[in-house]
């Protein structure tokens, strides 16, 4: 059997609570920075909570070059932005390209949700005489990778995955293989969302955000806090990378996809599906658990994720779950849904490329539930060969990716 | 096209074990085919939701779905029609391919679903209540199937599918989108057996939503015309003004070939090839949309490693919509060659109306049947082709296809505003069987 | 309001949510228990009863309902509470 060509990162698009771009944003996170402020998209007043994660500051405009950012969603704008910059990132001049050869696999949790929310402002205000074509035409989630594509003006695969909070790793992992399975040369990935009122209650209604810190892994963390933003990642195939000399961050090495088929929103009380995915990751990877340099933990700071994220980290590694650094980016970002897992893979993209690793804010006291270092509060110098990053969500849905050290 | 070296290095063979459908025509696919042969419709006066305020009715409704005859007695309350939809095609996918609740036990089963909007009704009912009554009123079950990816995962719990679950939104395109990516997934090795297709439901916000895009067979269509005729979808023909929104799921059962010859499947097609494009112009440039397409057969055909000569079937998206069905026939017309007179044609949605996510599985659900069959459904209403159309094979009759010891069929799907799909399947002799031994 | 219509009020909402019919559901009947349901769809039952009773009831209240008999005691709790202010406008 011919050899699987290699899958390299070589670009970085980053529009995040804490900052846009791939450098401003990965030294806001090493240090520490706070992407956490009360909401402003609407009125929290009949919440009990009012913090969120928002993008601010953030204009389309001065990214895109080619689509009018006001004929676009919200998640659309954010993705496109981030695609202009990954590939700016990765100094590739997307119409030097084979457009048919270039192709875009995205995730998202909601889509466009704030184009519904509008549909529903006018149907429980009875005026739904002002529903235009806009609700079809910008509402439907494919729209982001299309809007991306039409953007940069890659012809090729376009693959919209809305697997909610892991949609970023599942795109990631499908556009590995579009390039794996020679369906493409160059493949933008990621994911994307806009901060949701429709997500804002939600959660809120489930208890699930909490009032005033997100602290993943703490004693007394009492939730997440919805955010937005969206990251996409240039893949290549090794060769490729190698032939143009570009900057390779991190090496896709393996993933793995599984399903808990248990509950919608309740994760399986072992681990199960966690443990299946990150162990499909490894072993694809041909790594043993104890290569394991560093982890980017799904962590949302629910009193339940962080417990059962640990449950399957000690299922995996043993007692060395205890001394594998292991951290949380949302304690500073928030959870940004479909985004998040994309974000955190160019954070482990990273991680491997700089032996840096971010910290897990706000965290005070261990609960002896998530015995793990958690890079508390403080970024870290370490060796980073290899980085596995976890995402969980509604559905069952677990999806772990795992980078490594290119050593073409 | 010379298939590429990693076309050869991807060796498993895909075959398909087993078809699971809810339609507006039936829950069989038999009796589908019947009813497509017989030119039946499925679209009719809309009776799930109020259309008092809406000037066109018409729609594809799956009126008398009764989720327990699938799914039995435990509580259905956790789905919302869209994932009983699904989770009811599922059962039948599962049950048609041998793989009973025992059988699975040992085996990872994934699911790759294909969709438009999952549940925009769950997700605007949702939101209104908050709106409406505050916040704390929410539904927490309600926004449990907010996400797009609802449906797979309920189906997922339901049948108790722990393998890659994956949805993939494109509308009508999805489809064959999830269906190529079950397919990779498979011949690749990193799956042995998924569950693909798709899943969309009938409701007023989706409905809406397509009627203010001007896109409801019905309307007034074409810009300037006047005429409110015909109200039903009438695909490739001159006189079509748009299609009928409809719901439906399907799933294809996908499996490694040999495997499935190893457990004793009924193997009821191979799935050739396919390939997925996307039209930089947002569909705004019906040149280059059905370029797009058109590239799409052209690929697939490659990955296929067969010719244009081979192709015995085509089952196309079309579904009345006046800018789609031409840019379809334009890149049928492109990418058949020189058999663009020869190959007959379907389009089922001239039946079933549009179901969307379903569609790509539906199409390749009826291709299947009809090679089997050598039998292929005709366009109902069809008559005459606008005059730029050149194809050759569109007709309203039900037609023989030619004997061929291994008939290849092709579909293909257009969807909202950019992606393209194609996908060539592989019959078996006609004797029911696979030439491949 | 009288208990008795409160508790079949009661029961209509869980029915809704269960698929159990009314009838078959005890007074004494507990959620997990008796009747088999996870947290979300418990939650989604206290939801239910404070809009149907239009009252406010804080989250750590609603999370602690486990039985009918809870959530009747709840409602009536409550809406003594606001009776009083009922009768004053």
């Amino acid at each position: 059997m011919v050899a699987q060509p290699r899958i390299v990162v070589t670009g970085l698009g980053l529009v995040t609570p804490v900052a846009t771009g791939r450098r401003q944003t990965w030294e806001r996170l090493l240090a520490g920075a706070d992407g956490i402020s009360p909401v402003q998209s609407f009125s929290t007043e009949k919440f009990n909570v009012h913090l969120g994660a928002e993008v601010h500051d953030f204009a389309a405009a001065d990214h895109l070059r080619n689509l009018d950012p006001t004929t676009l969603g919200r998640a659309s704008q954010l993705a496109a932005a981030a695609a202009r910059l990954a590939l700016d990132d990765a100094r590739i001049d997307p119409a030097s390209l084979d457009p048919n050869r270039a192709g875009v696999a995205l995730g998202t949790t909601s889509g466009e949700p704030l184009e519904v929310e509008r549909f529903d402002d006018r149907l429980v205000a009875d005026q739904l005489d002002r529903v235009g074509d806009e609700f079809i035409r910008l509402y439907p989630c494919h729209m982001i990778a299309a809007h991306v594509a039409a953007e940069v003006g890659f012809a090729g695969v376009n693959t919209m995955i809305p697997t909610a909070c892991a949609a970023g790793n599942y795109a990631i992992a499908h556009a590995s293989d579009a390039l794996r399975w020679d369906r493409a040369e160059v493949m933008l990935a990621g994911g994307a969302d806009s901060f949701s009122r429709i997500t804002y209650t939600g959660f809120a209604r489930l208890g699930a955000i909490a009032p005033e810190l997100c602290q993943p892994f703490d004693r007394d963390r009492k939730g997440m806090i919805p955010g937005e933003g969206a990251a996409i990642l240039v893949l290549e195939t090794l060769e490729r990378a190698l032939a143009r000399n570009a900057t390779i961050y991190a090496e896709v090495a393996g993933y793995g996809l599984t399903c808990d088929a248990h509950h919608m929103t309740a994760a399986h009380p072992e681990g199960e599906g966690a443990l299946r995915a990150m162990t499909a990751a490894l072993n694809e990877s041909g790594l043993h658990p104890d290569a394991v340099s560093y982890i980017s933990a799904h962590g949302t700071g629910t009193p339940t994720n962080d417990r059962l994220e640990s449950k399957a980290f000690r299922r995996l590694f043993g007692t060395r779950s205890k001394r594998t650094p292991t951290s949380s980016i949302k304690s500073m970002i928030g959870h940004t849904m479909g985004a998040a897992s994309a974000i955190e893979a160019a954070v482990c993209a990273l991680a491997v490329a700089e032996n840096r690793v971010p910290p897990t804010m706000n965290f005070r006291q261990p609960d002896p539930d998530c015995d793990l270092d958690c890079i508390a509060n403080e970024a870290r110098e370490m060796p980073v060969e290899v980085a596995m990053n976890n995402a969980y969500a509604f559905g069952g849905n677990n999806a772990s990716v795992i980078f490594r050290k290119c050593h073409p | 096209m010379k298939p590429s070296q990693a076309t050869q290095r991807i060796a498993k063979r895909v075959v398909i074990t087993g078809i699971g459908l809810v339609t507006p025509l039936g829950d069989d696919p038999e009796e589908l085919f019947a009813a497509l042969c017989d030119g039946r419709s499925g679209v009719a006066t809309i009776e799930n939701f109020d259309t008092e305020l809406l000037p066109y009715r018409q729609g594809g409704e799956i009126r008398d779905f009764k989720p327990a005859d699938y799914l039995g007695s435990k509580n259905l309350r956790p789905l919302d029609r869209t994932g009983r939809l699904a989770a009811a095609a599922a059962h039948n996918a599962l049950l048609d391919a041998g793989w009973s609740e025992e059988a699975r036990a040992d085996h990872t089963i994934g699911l790759v679903l294909g969709t438009l909007f999952g549940s925009v009704h769950t997700i605007s009912q949702f939101d209104c209540r908050a709106l409406t009554a505050g916040p704390m009123y929410a539904k927490p079950l309600d926004f449990a199937n907010s996400v797009i990816n609802a449906a797979a995962g309920q189906t997922a719990i339901w049948h108790r599918l722990p393998g890659v679950n994956t949805t993939i939104a494109g509308g009508p395109a999805a489809g064959l989108q999830a269906l190529g990516y079950a397919a990779d997934l498979i011949s690749s090795g990193r799956a042995k057996i998924l569950l693909a297709g798709g899943a969309d439901e009938m409701c007023y916000e989706s409905y809406v939503g397509y009627h203010r895009g001007g896109l409801v067979c019905g309307g007034t269509g074409n810009a300037g015309s006047a005429s409110r005729q015909p109200p039903h979808p009438i695909p490739f023909d001159g006189r079509r003004n748009g299609f009928a929104p409809a719901e439906g799921a399907a799933f294809l059962v996908l499996e490694e070939e040999e495997a499935a010859r190893q457990r004793g499947a009924r193997i009821l097609a191979t799935v050739r090839g396919h390939a997925t494009t996307f039209d930089t112009s947002l569909a705004t440039d019906t040149a280059a949309t059905s370029a797009s397409l058109s590239r799409a057969v052209g690929q697939a055909l490659a990955r296929a490693q067969c010719t244009v000569d081979e192709i015995s079937a085509v089952s196309a998206s079309a579904n009345g919509a006046v800018r789609g069905d031409a840019v379809e026939a334009t890149a049928l017309a492109d990418a058949l060659a020189n058999r663009t007179d020869a190959v007959p044609i379907t389009a089922i949605k001239s039946m079933l109306g549009e179901p969307m996510g379903a569609g790509g599985a539906l199409q390749v659900a009826t291709l299947v049947t009809s090679l089997a069959h050598r039998t292929l459904p005709g366009i109902a209403g069809f008559s005459q082709p606008e005059k730029a159309v050149t194809l050759g094979g569109l007709s309203a009759e039900t037609r023989k296809l030619p004997q061929s010891r291994a008939p290849i069929g092709l579909a293909t799907a257009l969807g909202l505003q950019g992606p393209s799909a194609a996908l060539l399947i592989e019959g078996g002799a006609d004797d029911g069987t696979s030439h491949h031994v | 309001m009288e208990t008795v219509t409160i508790r079949s009020k009661i029961k209509e909402i869980i029915s809704n949510i269960t698929s159990i019919e009314t009838g078959e559901i005890r007074d004494s009947a507990s959620f997990v228990d008796d009747l088999d349901l996870d947290s979300l769809s418990m939650l989604e039952i206290g939801v239910d009863v404070a809009y149907e009773f239009k009252l406010e009831i804080p989250e750590e209240e609603l999370s602690q309902l486990r039985t009918l008999n809870d959530s009747v005691a709840l409602v009536e709790s409550y809406l003594s509470r606001q009776e009083p202010q009922v009768k004053a406008s």
